[in-house]
């Protein structure tokens, strides 16, 4: 928990920061930052099922396209406020995770894994061949942010209120009850189970919730790249926001957006002269699922842990092993 | 409905079938044994492929450079297996899931730049020899010849993989090796030699599927994304270590495929996984695997 | 101790491959009871609790709990009736604290944990509190439960099941691993537990001066069958009862 007061001061620090970024840095990098907050709510959205509930999921951007076409499909085609059509992108993937999360959750550990990235592809393949409705390969162009929101720096702060907002909800989620006894199924399903939870119910509702702020990262994401596609809903999508999470940490609630923030300025700095990003992110994940498995998190954590223990153990107390990690 | 045109797709999906048969045993072995899902199975097949494009092109002036190019290019990726296995998946052995996945997930990444790296962004076209490059007809009906020569590969490598698995001593221990762990190890046989041994001949497999796949039509990037997928479908159908699953898997899939190409073309795939999604659901183990695996 | 029968169990049957692990066994408890089931590595004692908690499914028999059939009840719905266990090998949370894994029980038995929005810090701290005092632990309350010892964790195995609130507790070895001070303090709770709020409690235990000094009933069970059932002094007078413990404590 002292970690806690710790974040707090420098969080604050964080978002001034963020609030003052378009004034500092060209429209480049403020397309970069908006990035950064999609994804990396997408990714924060992912570890509440892999890092707060244990499972490995390959298929959530099925959640994250249907947010995309959901309010794709309305702005373009309805031309409804923004805002109702992100609510209405995060009831559309809490549905959908919800039917198909209702069989995932029968299974545990790779068969979790594949279900789950059967049914991405299958949404995929299903939205890629409803040609009439969604467009099909084609996809969907033509998706313009309305009013003042056209404009790059506009949208970020947009976007930024939207993600601070859905982060401060997932974090009250986390510290809640519920989020107690999501980390008590990861950690114990059975003893949960013989503290008189549902276990199966539990982890579908955090499934639908979890898939729900995936839809509203999604809805957030077609306004900014003007058009989407499938393939917001295939594996490769899905592997984005494992990759964040890997790399920022699963175990802390900011470590996916640590990730992403990681992820995308790499990105965003490897394409501008290299075309051959598959092969340097491959290399980094390979690293950092070899040499620092905790992510970036983790590795903070050890050396805060031989820090405080070293100056513990200089003032004489021999309580270091008890002390909380 | 014409029957030769029932013929033709039955011998299609048939064709298509041993394709994904070829990949996928190597797949279902190396998850049997070793319990890791292999994402980059087919950047392997890939790489299979384009080696064995290379060894053709060098050998172009001569009738036989097709032939002999396709054990070669299955040989150069047994080698490649072995050190990735000894280098890479030997380390996340104790791993969790999460973390073996991620290791292959990232192989395929890197394996994919590797090969536009070395092989460039051009199609390629193996010319083949006159013998498998007409049609053959039965019963009046044209196949294309070199379908019947991935179809006898398929079931050459079926019935080798039984032989082995069923009648010699190394392929007793690697069943039971799928059965336990921990009795093959206690019984004195080295574990770590047993994986390396199942994944290099896993890789070897896919070598030679890659290889095999490597005249039909051309050889592009990106085709081993198309065909992962549908591999892993396979797998999950018919069971995951399981031999006989592997091949009635391929079938299934290949003949879907086939058929529905004739009613509902953009539709196979999603076929092919609401099949998979069923047997996800309804009989995780699939067909013809063991249950013990949940 | 009040008149009323808490937990029957009738001719229940469990068999695992070739071996029957339940041999027709029929059961009753009293309200408030505080009894023991005993017998040799392998009788059978465990999965009788597996069995009656809904952890594995019945072959053929019925589990009633006041009146109420439950058998073959998944878990988490027998603990809400008011039934709780602690197990036999530590069950616990290893990389939660002390503290966290009592509060998931009572955040559980307040029903409490569907709340998705009040940091859950500020809850049930009164509750979770009492509980490590009453078992002991609460200098252990910020320890990661994993680093605990051996009988510290089986203190947290009951402090967990009592944070369900139960009327009927099931205690799987309670007192394996601990020191004779500490034994004597956990069956002493135990007693205590059972004298002033009338918990109903049925535990094993391979300690005899523990089953002997606490136990007012005792029931023998042997390759899954009840073979002898009473008093513990009757029971030590009985033959058979004898007979299969000194055979098997050579």
């Amino acid at each position: 928990m002292e970690i806690l007061t710790k974040k707090y001061w420098w969080l604050g620090l964080v978002f001034i920061g963020a609030l003052a970024l378009p004034l500092v840095v060209g429209e480049f990098w403020v397309h970069v930052a908006i990035e950064i907050l999609i994804l990396g709510l997408f990714a924060v959205s992912f570890n509440m099922i892999f890092g707060n509930m244990g499972q490995l999921s390959f298929g959530h951007a099925a959640y994250y396209g249907v947010g995309a076409y959901a309010t794709g499909l309305l702005l373009v085609r309805a031309s409804v406020p923004l805002p109702i059509c992100l609510a209405a992108s995060m009831v559309a993937a809490g549905i959908c995770a919800l039917i198909l999360g209702y069989f995932c959750v029968r299974l545990t550990g790779i068969y979790f894994a594949i279900l789950t990235l059967a049914f991405g592809q299958l949404l995929y393949y299903i939205i890629f061949q409803w040609y009439s409705f969604t467009g099909g390969d084609d996809g969907l162009q033509g998706i313009i942010p309305p009013g003042a929101l056209f404009s790059a720096t506009y949208y970020y702060y947009f976007a930024l209120f939207v993600v601070t907002g859905a982060l401060i909800a997932m974090w009250y989620v986390n510290e809640s009850p519920f989020g107690y006894t999501m980390r008590a199924i990861r950690e114990n399903a059975d003893r949960t189970r013989f503290i008189g939870i549902n276990v199966r119910r539990y982890m579908l509702i955090n499934f639908v919730v979890a898939g729900m702020f995936a839809g509203l990262a999604g809805g957030l994401w077609g306004p900014f790249n003007r058009s989407i596609a499938p393939d917001l809903c295939n594996w490769h999508q899905s592997g984005i926001p494992v990759f964040m999470t890997v790399i920022g940490g699963p175990l802390g609630f900011f470590g996916p957006m640590i990730g992403s923030i990681i992820y995308t300025f790499l990105m965003a700095f490897v394409t501008g002269f290299t075309e051959y990003w598959p092969l340097t992110i491959g290399l980094v994940i390979m690293f950092v699922v070899l040499f620092m498995p905790g992510g970036v998190l983790g590795l903070v954590e050890q050396k805060m842990k031989v820090f405080r223990s070293r100056d513990l153990e200089a003032r004489g107390d021999r309580s270091a092993e008890t002390e909380r990690s | 409905m014409d029957v030769s045109l029932l013929v033709a797709q039955c011998m299609s999906g048939l064709s298509r079938g041993m394709m994904l048969f070829l990949i996928a045993s190597g797949l279902s072995l190396i998850f049997g044994v070793m319990n890791i899902l292999n994402f980059a199975h087919a950047s392997l097949w890939l790489v299979g492929a384009y080696f064995c494009y290379s060894f053709w092109y060098l050998m172009q002036n001569h009738g036989f450079g097709m032939w002999v190019s396709i054990p070669l290019a299955a040989l150069v990726l047994a080698a490649i297996g072995w050190v990735i296995e000894v280098v890479l998946i030997r380390r996340v052995y104790e791993r969790e899931l999460p973390e073996q996945l991620l290791l292959t997930y990232a192989m395929v990444l890197i394996l994919g730049d590797l090969i536009k790296l070395t092989w460039g962004v051009e199609d390629k076209i193996i010319v083949r020899p006159t013998l498998v490059e007409g049609p053959v007809f039965f019963f009046g009906i044209p196949f294309d010849s070199y379908f019947i020569f991935v179809i006898s590969v398929g079931f050459f490598v079926a019935i080798g993989l039984w032989w082995f698995l069923q009648k010699t001593k190394y392929g007793h221990i690697v069943r039971a090796a799928v059965f336990s762990r921990e009795m093959v190890s206690a019984l004195g046989i080295p574990i770590p030699r047993i994986y390396t041994g199942v994944f290099v001949l896993g890789i070897f497999i896919a070598g030679l599927a890659g290889a095999v796949q490597a005249p039909v039509g051309s050889i592009t990037l990106g085709m081993d994304m198309a065909i992962v997928v549908q591999a892993f479908c396979v797998v999950v159908i018919g069971g995951f270590g399981s031999l006989l699953g592997t091949l009635v898997g391929s079938i299934i899939v290949g003949e879907v495929y086939a058929f529905s190409i004739l009613f509902w073309a953009k539709g196979a795939l999603v076929l092919i996984f609401i099949v998979t999604a069923v047997i996800l659901i309804v009989r995780p183990w699939g067909l013809f695997g063991t249950p013990m695996r949940m | 101790m009040s008149g009323e029968v808490i937990l029957n169990v009738e001719n229940l049957n469990k068999a695992f491959g070739g071996l029957q692990a339940t041999d027709n066994v029929s059961y009753e408890m009293m309200t408030g009871e505080l009894s023991a089931i005993i017998g040799p590595n392998g009788a059978g004692k465990s999965t009788f609790f597996n069995l009656i908690t809904g952890y594995h499914a019945v072959d053929s028999g019925k589990v009633f709990f006041k009146d109420r059939d439950i058998t073959n009840w998944p878990p988490y719905k027998i603990t809400r009736l008011g039934i709780a266990r602690a197990f036999q090998v530590s069950n616990i949370y290893p990389r939660l604290t002390t503290y966290e894994n009592v509060r998931q029980a009572t955040l559980a038995q307040q029903r409490r944990t569907l709340n998705f929005f009040t940091p859950a810090n500020r809850l049930a701290k009164k509750e979770t509190m009492e509980l490590l005092e009453i078992t002991g632990l609460s200098q252990q309350a910020n320890m990661i439960s994993g680093n605990l010892s051996q009988g510290d964790k089986k203190r947290l195995e009951l402090a967990i099941a009592l944070g369900s609130k139960p009327e009927l507790v099931f205690l799987d070895e309670p007192t394996a691993g601990m020191s004779g001070e500490e034994t004597q303090e956990t069956m002493e709770l135990v007693k205590r537990l059972n004298r002033e709020i009338g918990l109903t409690i049925l535990f094993t235990e391979h300690d005899m001066s523990v089953v002997f000094g606490y136990a007012r009933r005792l029931t023998v069970l042997h390759q899954g069958a009840i073979i002898a059932e009473g008093t513990p002094e009757e029971v030590r007078d009985n033959e058979e009862a004898q007979r299969v413990y000194l055979g098997e404590e050579a």
